[in-house]
């Protein structure tokens, strides 16, 4: 296990050092800092805007940021050779390999704990506001339960990036970084669709069987990524709840990253550096 | 008693053993390129051995091969008695990379620290180890700078400090000395010595020959990824003609003359005039008449040949370059 935390921890702190990632997070602290002007914007859906705004930068934004430090993880460590001092060292591969990805996350939790905080503030701030409009237009938003549910959302998106990072981390040992970043970057564009291929893949829907199984085998492979979005739950006070809802998501989360690594281990293992 | 020995050939424990150790690079497009042919190495414990070649000749290869970095295309390679394909013989060994690049954020100690962990170290053992180490490698003084100020020089130094941290049985050196000045370089000279007089194994990788020369016991000469010659230094260095040598500087005409006349062989190298005898007798008489006649004596002795010379004469005019090879 040290091995794993050693590596994890200096690629924590070498990812705080990457200064285009940075830019992405003080460029996403600013959008979400901001977001309550886009509030005045729709007139009568102030809260549908700030959630959207706001949740929905954290969640792209957290997106990029795994994205791009997951897909140079270990290309840098080639290309730096800080590789070779490790490897040479009593580090197997699958510690290597694990002790990146979990560095690499670490820093993605952090950035997105920066962002949800962020969130919390401006919503903090403009609760009072819509307390006093929803007691005029009749609605039944709980301002309480509205917190509750936006701690639930962002621990959903950090699950959702940890497959993320998995995905960009394996893609970069098969590909070269640029290559792993395009695959990734369609993987989660796709995954954010994958009901909408389960649905295709119904007879009602489509009739060649010869499709119906490659649409069959996308909504099985493609990781779901839509069941990370509650902001539309949230919004129409559909309850999100810890339990099934969170804590199977998480599972689902953490069995297909798991999947990921141990085909990245399978590649990585071949891999020459 | 933490060094193992495995292997015992006529009474010798051997640290490293290659046979028939083969690596051809794929580069794309049907092409590939030879990294090391056929190479059957045996390394004895507790001796400095050199592994010298010019650029592209499968000496970063070879040792890329034995710490596990590479995979080998055919043959064999064992270290310390384990295969290569191996983790656990790792705990006992060093490497030096070429030109160490290490995490940015972290100072010396801070990376001594990391990597001591890996081998499991810690504690006030281990903080005194990495104060010895970089008083030895004289980075003490500055073990506040992060590695992102250092200069070439002393990323080496820490690199030979992070070699060390496990008081390794076998040590990879590749390029030591290279960003180094020539009092760093002899601090990592005297640093291998040590090492040896302690009965440690040191693999060392260098193109730097007259640095090798008085360093190591035996030498393996690589060119385009083959074994071009081997054996110990005094072997290799060991004139064929059995003469004695004199250098000379400032010579006139005149005792030029008479020293033609003595000498069995005359050659010039640049402005130093080589003359070579059969004997010991006649080589001082020689070097007696010329100090009488005022010219700079520089050398009087047995002929031996230079590591320079002798890796010119093995590698010949060949290109250095890596071979091509075209897949069937």
């Amino acid at each position: 296990m040290r091995p794993i935390f050693r590596v994890a921890k200096a690629t924590y702190y070498e990812g705080w050092r990457k200064r285009f990632l940075n830019g992405i997070l003080v460029f996403a602290i600013l959008i979400i800092g901001s977001s309550w002007v886009f509030t005045y914007l729709q007139p009568g859906a102030e809260l549908k805007m700030l959630i959207d705004v706001g949740l929905g930068s954290i969640r792209f934004f957290g997106m990029l940021i795994a994205v791009f430090l997951g897909t140079r993880l270990i290309p840098d460590e080639i290309e730096k050779r800080t590789i070779y001092t490790l490897l040479s060292k009593p580090v197997t591969r699958t510690q290597f390999l694990l002790g990146k990805y979990l560095g690499g996350l670490a820093t993605v939790i952090s950035n997105v704990a920066l962002m949800g905080a962020t969130f919390y503030v401006v919503f903090a701030l403009k609760a009072p506001q819509f307390a006093t409009m929803t007691e005029e237009t009749g609605s039944q938003y709980s301002m309480e339960f509205m917190y509750g549910n936006i701690a639930k959302a962002i621990v959903l998106t950090f699950f959702e990036l940890a497959i993320v990072m998995g995905i960009a981390v394996v893609a970069s040992v098969v590909f070269s970084w640029i290559l792993a970043a395009i695959f990734t970057f369609f993987v989660y564009f796709v995954g954010q669709m994958s009901e909408f291929f389960g649905a295709l893949a119904d007879p009602d829907q489509t009739a060649s069987p010869v499709a119906r199984i490659v649409l069959g085998t996308i909504y099985r492979i493609l990781p779901h990524f839509e069941v990370f979005d509650v902001r539309e739950a949230i919004l129409t006070d559909v309850p999100v709840v810890w339990f099934p809802y969170v804590t199977m998501t998480v599972g689902m989360a953490v069995v297909y990253v798991s999947i990921v690594l141990a085909l990245g281990y399978l590649f990585f293992s071949q891999r020459e550096v | 008693m933490r060094s193992q020995r495995v292997w015992e050939v006529a009474d010798i424990a051997l640290a490293i053993r290659t046979e028939n150790l083969t690596k051809i690079y794929d580069v794309g497009w049907g092409r590939q390129n030879m990294g090391i042919h056929n190479l059957s190495l045996e390394v004895e414990e507790g001796q400095v051995f050199g592994l010298a070649g010019p650029n592209g000749s499968g000496k970063t290869t070879t040792l890329k091969l034995l710490l596990g970095l590479i995979f080998p295309t055919s043959g064999t390679a064992e270290v310390l008695g384990e295969s290569i394909s191996s983790t656990s013989y790792k705990a006992r060994v060093g490497y030096l990379p070429e030109g160490p690049y290490f995490y940015e954020h972290l100072n010396a100690p801070e990376l001594l620290r990391m990597y001591g962990t890996l081998f499991g170290l810690g504690g006030p053992p281990l903080e005194k180890r990495i104060q010895e180490l970089l008083e030895l490698v004289d980075m003490w003084d500055r073990r506040e700078y992060r590695v992102a100020n250092y200069s070439r020089g002393m990323r080496q130094r820490v690199g030979v400090a992070q070699a060390l941290i496990n008081d390794p049985d076998l040590l990879f050196f590749d390029e030591p000395t290279s960003g180094l000045d020539p009092i760093g370089a002899k601090d990592i000279r005297e640093v291998i010595l040590e090492l040896r007089d302690r009965g440690k194994t040191v693999f060392l990788c260098s193109h730097l020959l007259k640095e090798m020369e008085p360093i190591c016991d035996n030498i393996v000469i690589l060119a385009r990824g083959e074994l071009i010659t081997r054996g110990s230094i005094e072997e290799l260095l060991k004139s064929d003609e059995a003469q004695y040598r004199v250098e000379v500087r400032e010579i006139d005409d005149a005792t030029l003359a008479t020293l033609t006349e003595r000498a069995q062989k005359l050659m010039w190298l640049d402005d130093t005039c080589r003359a070579l005898f059969d004997d010991r007798a006649q080589a001082f008489e020689a070097a007696t008449m010329l100090e009488d006649a005022g010219a700079r004596l520089l050398t009087v002795g047995p002929d031996r040949r230079t590591l320079e010379e002798v890796f010119i004469e093995a590698v010949g005019e060949e290109s250095t370059d890596a071979t091509d090879l075209q897949s069937g």
